[in-house]
């Protein structure tokens, strides 16, 4: 599955994605980000910059959001992973309450942003469930969006936190 | 595309130190700065440290150890760190965005060794050494001896940054950390200030502290300055006086270059400001 020349280096991996096991041998030159998507077929994170700045990949690993940009795949060893294809309950057909509150208050424009947004905003809301705007938006700020302008996002934050429960959230830090 | 020669990942810290002793292995913690350089570099050799348990935080009579992986979101939520130096702990919560302060270690700032590393200046104010092993044995380095120039250290190849070792204060002071950037957060420093100020009751100085990321060179305290502050009584024009110096010191160190015209009266008033909030007096 993976595409490897001979001479680079593979590792052999564990660690839990959206709560399933996986057991895999990776490139170690792969960032998190690229096995994601190239190798897992996990599109949802998206690829920004690469170096850390937007905030498009950002995933939660161990209860801590951090860029999958910045990361190689040897340092996930061991790891709890949650990405943006985990958020809704599995096989339920109804969006997770952030991604609703997301969608009534028009917080993804292009949408690009959103899932690192969103991502964000959980592991915040791990931490403080009823965060003020400026608790908000420093929890936020390594997340760009170039469409929204933030208001939306933020307005979105602040109704999820309204309606969030324990029982949303606890799967993220298991 | 990141090209890989070699990834180890060792347990123990021997081990760790044999790999580095052939000397073409580069040590990776939380690769915030890594990373990025490697996408645009040659084929490396990385040493993963971070199963060496070396993010702990210590305390003995007269110092505060702290290991080399110490992320910057757990230097700037730890008590210890917030009651003792306080500087690094303000330093370390203005790093990047919350995702690079989760992976950025203090070594990494360290080893990087970018003019503006904020935890550089804060550590500098507490006199940090830096405790460096190999296989040869171990070595302390001061920090303030330690970073050469922009990028550049005297480290070796087959030396791991094992801890930074800074010394409790002996008197109660007052400090100011000050960052500037072109936005409030996840910034690159354009300037950073921070200071330290003991007083008597008289208001007199008994001990002051400066140092500076992006003013000169590379981040480094500001002896005449403090030789100045020293056993003088606080006030304003003291301040002032101190600023100018520090002005004349950045134009002495690292010449009139483009940025001269902002930089100048920018830390100027940098000075002026951090030492007046150290010193508890109002700034206008």
């Amino acid at each position: 599955m993976v595409r490897n020349n001979m001479t680079e280096p593979t590792i052999d991996i564990r660690f839990y994605l959206n709560g399933i096991a996986f057991n895999r041998n990776a490139p170690a030159s792969w960032t998190l980000l690229r096995f994601l998507r190239d190798a897992l077929g996990y599109t949802g994170t998206k690829c920004g910059c690469e170096v850390g700045e937007c905030g498009a990949c950002t995933v939660i690993v161990d209860g801590q959001p951090v860029n999958a940009c910045l990361i190689l795949t040897p340092q996930i060893d061991g790891a709890n992973i949650w990405t943006i294809e985990g958020v809704a309950a599995a096989g339920a057909n109804e969006l997770h309450p952030i991604q609703k509150a997301f969608l009534e208050c028009d917080a993804a424009h292009c949408g690009f942003c959103s899932p690192g947004m969103i991502m964000s905003t959980i592991a915040l809301f791990l931490k403080n469930s009823n965060p003020d705007d400026a608790q908000i938006k420093q929890a936020l700020a390594g997340n760009l969006c170039r469409c929204t302008g933030y208001i939306q996002i933020i307005d979105a934050v602040r109704k999820a936190a309204s309606k969030i429960t324990e029982n949303d959230l606890q799967k993220f830090v298991s | 595309m990141i090209a890989l020669s070699a990834y180890r990942q060792p347990d123990m810290l021997n081990e760790a130190l044999e790999i580095l002793s052939s000397g073409d292995f580069a040590p990776i913690a939380g690769g915030t700065d890594l990373i990025p350089q490697l996408r645009c570099g040659q084929q490396r050799k990385l040493l993963d440290i971070s199963r060496l348990g070396l993010s702990f935080i210590k305390k003995d009579d007269n110092f505060i150890e702290i290991g080399a992986a110490c992320t910057h979101s757990r230097l700037s939520s730890d008590d210890l760190i917030k009651e003792k130096l306080p500087l690094l702990f303000r330093a370390t919560g203005l790093v990047g965005s919350w995702q690079i302060r989760n992976r950025g270690t203090v070594g990494g700032n360290i080893i990087n060794a970018s003019p503006c590393a904020d935890s550089v200046p804060a550590l500098l104010n507490y006199d940090a050494e830096l405790v460096l092993l190999s296989q040869k044995g171990r070595r302390a380095v001061k920090l303030n001896e330690f970073t050469l120039g922009p990028y550049k250290t005297q480290i070796k190849p087959d030396e791991l940054l094992y801890s930074i070792r800074c010394k409790k204060q002996s008197t109660p002071s007052g400090c100011s950390y000050l960052k500037l950037g072109r936005r409030q957060a996840v910034n690159i420093s354009r300037m950073t200030l921070a200071a330290t100020i003991a007083k008597d009751k008289n208001d007199v100085i008994t001990n002051a502290t400066i140092a500076g990321g992006s003013i000169f060179p590379a981040p480094s305290r500001m002896p005449e300055i403090e030789k100045m502050l020293n056993r003088q009584k606080v006030s304003y024009e003291l301040f002032e006086d101190a600023a100018n110096l520090a002005a004349d010191l950045m134009i002495k160190e690292s010449g009139v270059r483009w940025s001269t015209p902002y930089k100048k009266p920018v830390l100027i008033g940098l000075v002026q400001r951090a030492l007046c909030e150290a010193s508890g007096i109002n700034a206008s």
